[in-house]
């Protein structure tokens, strides 16, 4: 098909550009209002604690400081060792998580595979039912003895029901014709998979990685049931939910009579907290955005 | 169809194998449980038979794990102090101490999971008012002390006296080893400014809610600058206000935001009344609202997020509200934080005089697990931590010249000291003993002569230590009232209504359709039963 020389925006008469001048008002303030939240946890993690108390939360600092991040960073080691601690986790989980979940999304979408309605039953089963919290710690602790170890914090995030749907339905859209020519030309089931699924279902592989991979990062709950204080590095997010809730139990309690009590900058420090443990995803996410979105509007129509 | 047919019969059969398997599941539970008892008694029959009064046969080296709730320190310090405190206990009882901690970080949880799976703790923190201490006595989670204590914590168990130990059985049994000579004060009350009180012209300590509006309006025309109480809505001083003006005594039941049942006294302590439906509440309704028009605390006190305690100690506010035990160490900030303020503290139990319970001596205490493998031993160690005198204040307070000296019979923070380096905390609450804790320069020096003297002339013993109120009838009523006292609550206690007496009477028919009666009535019921335990 040959371009013909036109000019590449419609026509610029009245009604069209107040269309569009309507449209960037409206999506510059929905913007605005998803930033303006955040630069508020910016300031304030930088405003002296003193200052919040008098005059709030500030956008701009009133009193500049950077006590709250003395705190967080108080052991330098602890810090780069949790960061560590969870992009290994975030990296082998996401990896292996993504190769599972896309071998069992594509295994339940063929249609020569006879038990697949059961066994996609079966997953879409648990995410209506579970055991409870007490099963699942007798499981982890009790019967494959993980406590203190890392992998009880990376195999429950492995496989998500969720994220496996997801999955089948996108190689929905892959005709299974391509899989039908492939055997006939004699490639084996790994070989399609590798060779010609993969990469057919790169957004799909790029939106569910994304999601394991901020589970994972995100991921403290595990972390606080099993892993117990005598581990020197921890996920970060548990270590810096201890940061906060410690200092709130230090400032709260005068239980522990023989703790001497510091000044804890606590509102400033809840901040400096959530700006370095969403830091790196900031950086992160404009590298992958774009598959993101065409990985959400799977099944629309692909141009 | 057919398949379908098929895979859903499969789906039952394994529905079914999974049932099964759960049950049988919980059933080798049981079984390991009842083996391990079997176990214990062995060992208890094998050590009975060798009995010399020395206790257990230590010839074994073994590690007693001991699990307190804390954040584990990072700098070192402790390990350092527990190698000092298993070097004594090796050469006593060939045994090694192990803390295993609760971090704060959802300590609920992890608390009742450590408890519930099972495995081996020996020793470990209780508190029945707020680690649910009898509700785990109740599956199980601990060992029964009852033959154990006189034979392996001699000294434990002599120093407590029968009626201490009836308070710690579950079913006639000892599950615990309650905290009972230890001093704690966590009644609470209003804490003011001495300086500015004087200022008011008021001299003698403050008796009353009055006492406390005046000098609030006091600090309201004089402070420039100062919100005379800078309060947080979030917690409510009703309870405070039934205790300055009824004899009723406060009750171990939560219903959310502020109390709405207590007994009627000390000597009627078994008759379940609701000061929210005397005229009391009224009254209080009326006063706050007065306050809250004079403006002692802020407008928009309902969603205050400040902390009232940084801006007293910033001198924004006039007044704070906690317990003595708070007190006791915010006099010692205040004076170096604001010179001169002499804070002061007026106990809400002070106006009326007759209710001022003591601490439950099992607000901390320590237990053996059920499933422990060795407690004797553990035992043992809990007696040395809390009848051996190094023992104990090794625990306590560290190293003598590294976290603390002792000046004038005090303890103060060594020349040199560094809050980050040098800090140390064991978080040992369960089983502290007064005769030998070393008073510290944090916290005031006066508590003892001025309020402790005061409290012990008025005290009373805490009558509700064995009280397990059962929710499951009720639970029910109980939400939905907990419901009401939040909705309702905060406005009431902080004079945001425009009638009074309207809001009282809305909040009172809410309770009622909450299930106020039934309620009442249930709780009456468990604390007649709990009467017949008492009085037998």
């Amino acid at each position: 098909m040959e371009k013909t020389e036109e000019s590449r925006s419609i026509r610029t008469d009245v009604s069209g550009m107040i269309v569009k001048g309507f449209g960037y008002l409206f999506i510059s303030l929905f913007a605005l209002c998803c930033l303006l939240p955040f630069l508020l946890v910016l300031g304030t993690s930088f405003t002296s604690e003193s200052s919040i108390k008098k005059h709030g939360f500030n956008i701009w600092p009133r009193e500049f400081s950077t006590f709250a991040y003395k705190i967080v960073f108080e052991n330098p080691d602890l810090i780069i060792g949790s960061y560590i601690v969870t992009l290994g986790i975030t990296i082998v989980g996401t990896v292996v998580g993504l190769f599972i979940v896309a071998m069992t999304g594509y295994a339940l979408q063929r249609p020569d595979f006879g038990y697949r309605n059961s066994i996609s039953f079966f997953i879409y089963f648990t995410t209506l039912f579970s055991g409870g919290l007490v099963p699942f710690y007798l499981l982890m602790t009790q019967y494959l003895s993980l406590r203190d170890n890392y992998l009880a914090v990376l195999l429950p995030g492995l496989l998500s029901p969720f994220l496996i749907i997801m999955m089948k339905s996108f190689v929905r859209s892959i005709p299974h014709a391509i899989t039908e020519s492939a055997k006939i030309d004699g490639a084996g089931d790994f070989t399609i998979f590798l060779k010609l699924i993969l990469p057919m279902t790169t957004p799909a592989l790029a939106t569910i990685g994304l999601f394991i991979a901020l589970g994972y990062w995100n991921e403290w709950y595990n972390s606080m049931l099993f892993l117990s204080p005598d581990m020197k590095y921890r996920p970060l997010q548990l270590f810096l939910y201890k940061v906060v809730t410690s200092a709130e139990y230090v400032r709260n309690s005068a239980a522990a009579s023989n703790v001497e009590l510091r000044d804890v900058p606590l509102e400033s420090m809840k901040m400096a907290t959530a700006v370095v443990a969403t830091g790196p995803v900031i950086f992160f996410y404009p590298f992958v955005q774009r598959y993101f979105i065409k990985g959400i509007t799977v099944g629309a129509v692909k141009g | 169809m057919s398949n379908f047919k098929k895979v859903s019969a499969l789906l039952i059969a394994i529905m079914m194998i999974i049932s099964l398997a759960a049950c049988s599941g919980s059933n080798n539970g049981a079984n390991k449980g009842t083996k391990n008892e079997g176990g214990k008694n062995e060992g208890k029959g094998s050590t009975n038979q060798a009995t010399d009064n020395k206790g257990a046969d230590t010839s074994k080296f073994v590690k007693i794990s001991h699990v307190v709730l804390g954040d584990k320190p990072t700098n070192g310090q402790f390990e350092k102090v527990l190698a000092e405190v298993n070097k004594i206990m090796k050469e006593k009882i060939n045994a090694e101490l192990e803390w295993k901690w609760v971090e704060w970080a959802d300590w609920q949880t992890k608390y009742n999971l450590l408890l519930a799976s099972g495995e081996p703790i020996d020793l470990i923190n209780i508190g029945t008012d707020w680690l649910d201490t009898w509700g785990n006595a109740q599956r199980g989670a601990f060992m029964n002390l009852n033959d154990l204590l006189p034979e392996y914590a001699p000294q434990t168990w002599n120093s407590i006296p029968e009626e201490d130990w009836a308070e710690s059985r579950y079913n006639g049994d000892i599950v615990l080893i309650p905290e009972n000579d230890y001093t704690q004060w966590v009644n609470h009350g209003f804490f003011y400014r001495g300086d500015w009180a004087k200022e008011a012209g008021i001299t003698a300590p403050i008796q009353d809610w009055e006492g406390i509006g005046k000098y609030l309006q006091y600090v309201k025309d004089n402070k420039e600058g100062v919100v005379p109480w800078d309060a947080v809505a979030s917690t409510s001083i009703w309870g405070g206000y039934a205790s300055s003006y009824t004899d009723e005594l406060e009750l171990p039941i939560s219903t959310g935001y502020l109390p709405v049942y207590t007994t009627k006294s000390f000597d009627e302590k078994f008759t379940v009344v609701s000061p929210i439906f005397e005229d009391t509440f009224l009254r209080f309704a009326n006063q706050m609202k007065e306050w809250a028009d004079k403006g002692y605390w802020r407008e928009d006190v309902l969603n205050n997020k400040n902390d009232n305690r940084a801006s007293l100690r910033a001198g924004l506010s006039g007044m704070d509200q906690h317990h003595t035990q708070t007190f006791g160490g915010l006099r010692v900030q205040m004076d170096k934080d604001q010179p001169g303020s002499e804070l002061q503290m007026f106990p809400f139990a002070r106006t009326g005089g007759n209710n001022l319970t003591e601490l439950s001596i099992t607000h901390g205490g320590t237990s053996v697990g059920a499933h422990s493998k060795n407690p004797e031993r553990a035992l043992m160690a809990y007696d040395l931590i809390r009848n051996d005198k190094q023992i104990y204040q090794l625990i306590s307070y560290g190293l003598e010249g590294v976290q603390y000296e002792i000046k004038d019979g005090k303890r103060v923070q060594p020349a040199g000291y560094d809050e980050v380096k040098d800090s140390f905390s064991a978080n040992f609450w369960g089983g502290r003993v007064d005769k030998f804790e070393i008073p510290s320069i944090t916290t005031w020096d006066q508590l003892e002569e001025t309020l402790y003297a005061e409290y012990d002339k008025i005290k009373k013993p805490y009558p509700y230590g064995q009280f397990v109120f059962d929710k499951t009838p009720v639970e029910a009523e109980l939400t939905a009232i907990t419901q009401v006292t939040g909705e309702l609550g905060p406005a009431i206690t902080y004079g945001k209504v425009s009638d009074p007496a309207k809001a009282v009477e809305q909040f009172r028919s809410k309770l009622k359709t909450a299930g106020y009666d039934k309620v009442l009535a249930e709780l009456q019921r468990q604390m007649d039963a709990y009467k017949k335990l008492i009085e037998g």
